[in-house]
């Protein structure tokens, strides 16, 4: 220091550059101490997420119980947009060896996952150690979650595609049950729910019913994949041979579609924002939503009714997805770290209470059988859809946030916008997937 | 011109001037000096060393990296990385989605460049020959070109927006019916080359601005002494001394939108039935979605030779005027 008091330029590079070695010894030396988080004598467990909005805000507080019920790991939970981008950036740290400890994923991306080598199984002893065992969960899905005979991912919920409604407009429409709430038989079979629809649009002045197609590409899949099998439709996606669907099945739907998005029953260009504000300001009377939905639509109408998908064909079918805990491989595997995480896992799990106050469907059944779930309303008035519920169909390439629902809704669209008949919708659906059959497995 | 190098190569039996004797003219900066230009060579590599570094790193490599990668079936999962000649090439040329995307980027580049270069050189020439305030006009004109893409996004979104958006409100208050902007084929890339020319024209105003004031007052004054009227003096004097800068503004504007890819990825993602994707996004849908990089690159660097023969033809004629 120089006798003026003051620092001069050479002595503050020079106390920057000490600094500055510190600081890079330091993490050094925090880098030697691993597993434990550096500094604080705990082991950090990373947890990426797809959850933004409500569902990320519960995570968070269960991911806070967990850590608290475990005060030796420090969770840090990440959220990530959801959409075709979360699942490239999971996949490049899983191929650059440095991804997270554990990671959501939908359980539809699985088939294009697994095979890679992307994920690691999970321990079935390790979990089962944790009270974590298959006779937890509902079979369909326990099979749904595993890969070449091993368990590559953890069921957090099912999440379906629902009907919500607006209790006031069903009872005036007369299609209310004695309890107040939709009749779903009220809505059975595609005359009586077009009929239903022009009903609720008499009552609300405006439009019956709220569906956003327009950019919203799995909002279009997750319609078309439910009401086709609904319709009984089939499908073959063999890679290197052209692509099956029942082309008459397929086309019954987009007729159905086409008579309800007429601008009575649904509002004729609508996207999903649109979709929500139009039903949460009581100007239809049902919306086809996720469930995942429902804090949101709570929140402007506290008595919103929710039930499983009308049967507008004769297969009972709900189309639905899940959230399901993953864990990428590591490039340098730690043993520490991954106990840890089954411990943080198996907590999220059974947080499932707080994780059903979003309107997910818990995937761990010890949750669903608790009479504070059964109390849960309307929760427990769509839980069937689980029993019903239709995946994605399985090949690489599908799934949420796939490149393959966003063409499939580009398929569509022109024949949802009554632009193109219902049939140009299944031959653009076909030649599309045909495409994708076409292209090799690139995992 | 200045002095050129060219010409001062001593010829044989002919000594160079002598830098040292007083000449009465500054020393050719010539090879002469051998020495003290090659310690001037020493820091000039010293200073060009750090961007070069980067370059070399952050773009040589990865261009070369994806040269090698698109003769390769190389996933973004790390797996299966083999050598596979040309097949990702005759794949991409035998690719229809290759030729579509193709097509909807230069569609897109001709209905935004046309604007872009007109509408900026309408805007420049208001606030040059004198609107009141010009301040307020340069500001209004060129904030828009300060927003990122995703804020111009969302902007646009909510005007777009079917059935509750703000123009089909208005629409609907003239008595008039709502639009597809963003959700019908044929409307969609209208609206997208609308929001870009929005959004950036104020660059390309700004170089026309510059090039404007840059153009001697004498001239003006000599033809309004001639008798010349403001018409004349726009046809016969400003605008062929825009030409250089207009030809700079034409090439960088069709690169840039050639290279189209943000705007749209959050507008329309592509659609409607992909009548908005650009091949940059086929690039990236193929690359990052559906992890296949090899091919991913092979379809870049068709793009790339595109570009790159564009540009070499673009710069030959521009030799010759300089």
């Amino acid at each position: 220091m120089g006798s003026s008091g003051g620092l001069s330029r050479r002595d503050l590079l020079r106390a920057a550059l000490v600094g500055a070695g510190g600081v890079a010894l330091g993490g050094a030396l925090a880098g030697c101490a691993t597993p434990s988080a550096a500094g604080s004598g705990k082991t950090s467990v990373m947890v990426w997420d797809l959850f933004s909005g409500g569902d990320g805000a519960l995570m968070q507080e269960m991911a806070g119980v967990v850590a608290s019920a475990n005060p030796d790991i420090a969770v840090e939970t990440t959220t990530l947009a959801w959409g075709p981008p979360y699942y490239t950036k999971l996949a490049m740290a899983s191929s650059g060896g440095r991804p997270p400890e554990a990671a959501v994923m939908h359980m539809s991306r699985l088939a294009g996952y697994a095979p890679g080598g992307l994920l690691e199984p999970f321990d079935l002893e390790a979990l089962a150690a944790l009270g974590i065992r298959e006779e937890h969960f509902a079979p369909a899905v326990w099979q749904k979650a595993q890969f070449d005979g091993q368990l590559y991912a953890l069921p957090l919920d099912t999440h379906p595609y629902i009907a919500f409604h607006n209790p006031d407009i069903v009872q005036q429409a007369g299609l209310a049950g004695a309890d107040g709430k939709l009749d779903l038989s009220a809505v059975a079979g595609a005359d009586n729910f077009l009929e239903a629809g022009r009903a609720m649009a008499e009552v609300t002045g405006e439009t019956g019913v709220s569906w956003g197609y327009q950019r919203d590409p799995a909002g279009c899949w997750r319609m078309f994949w439910g009401l086709y099998s609904q319709n009984g439709g089939g499908y073959e996606l063999t890679p290197g041979r052209p692509a099956a669907l029942d082309e008459e099945a397929a086309t019954e739907v987009f007729e159905f579609l086409q008579a309800m998005v007429d601008g009575k029953v649904a509002a004729k260009n609508q996207d999903g924002n649109a979709a929500s504000g139009r039903f949460m300001s009581n100007r239809t009377g049902l919306m086809f939503a996720g469930e995942w939905d429902l804090p949101m639509f709570q929140g402007a109408n506290p008595d919103v009714g929710a039930t499983q998908f009308p049967a507008i064909f004769d297969t009972p079918a709900n189309y639905a997805d899940s959230h399901a805990f993953v864990l990428p491989k590591q490039g340098t595997p730690n043993p520490a770290k991954r106990e840890a995480t089954y411990r943080v896992l198996a907590g999220l799990l059974k947080e499932g209470l707080t994780w059903a106050s979003a309107g997910h469907i818990p995937a761990y059944q010890p949750i669903v059988q608790e009479p504070a779930y059964q109390e849960l309303t309307p929760q427990r008035d769509y839980a069937p859809a689980a029993e019903v519920a239709v995946f994605d169909p399985d090949a690489w390439f599908t799934g949420g946030g796939s490149d393959f629902q966003t063409r499939m809704a580009d398929a569509m669209t022109d024949t949802l916008a009554g632009k193109a008949p219902a049939r140009t919708a299944v031959t653009r659906m076909l030649s599309e997937m045909d495409r994708f059959l076409s292209q090799p497995n690139p995992a | 011109m200045t002095v050129s190098n060219a010409g001062v190569t001593a010829p044989p039996g002919r000594a160079l001037p002598d830098s040292r004797k007083p000449s009465g003219r500054p020393a050719p900066r010539t090879a002469a000096r051998g020495k003290s230009l090659r310690e001037r060579d020493k820091s000039g590599y010293l200073f060009v060393a750090p961007f070069a570094v980067a370059t070399g790193l952050f773009l040589l490599l990865p261009t070369l990296y994806g040269l090698w990668m698109s003769f390769t079936n190389q996933s973004l999962t790390g797996t299966g990385s083999e050598f596979i000649g040309f097949a990702n090439y005759a794949e991409a040329f035998s690719d229809p989605q290759v030729w579509q995307t193709l097509w909807n980027t230069v569609w897109f580049t001709i209905l935004s460049t046309v604007p872009l270069v007109v509408v900026a050189l309408v805007m420049a020439l208001l606030v040059h020959t004198g609107l009141p305030g010009q301040w307020v006009w340069r500001m209004s004109f060129f904030a828009p070109y300060l927003l990122t893409s995703a804020v111009v996004s969302s902007l646009s979104s909510w005007l777009f927006q079917p059935d509750i958006g703000l123009l089909d409100t208005w629409l609907a208050g003239l008595g008039l019916g709502p639009v597809g902007w963003l959700t019908d084929e044929n409307v969609a890339m209208f609206s997208i080359a609308a929001v870009t020319v929005w959004w950036t024209v104020g660059f390309n105003f700004l170089l026309y601005l510059a090039a404007l004031q840059g153009i001697p007052a004498q001239q003006y004054e000599a033809a309004t002494i001639d008798g010349a009227g403001g018409w004349r003096r726009l046809f016969s004097i400003t605008l062929p001394q825009l030409r250089p800068i207009t030809l700079v503004i034409l090439v960088l504007q069709l690169l840039a939108s050639l290279k189209v890819f943000d705007q749209i990825y959050l507008l329309t993602a592509g659609g409607p039935n992909g009548s908005t994707r650009p091949i940059l996004e086929y690039v990236y849908d193929t690359g990052f979605t559906n992890y296949r990089l090899g091919y991913a690159s092979a379809i870049s660097y068709v793009f790339f030779a595109l570009i790159l023969v564009f540009t070499l033809v673009r710069l030959l004629p521009s030799k010759k005027e300089a």
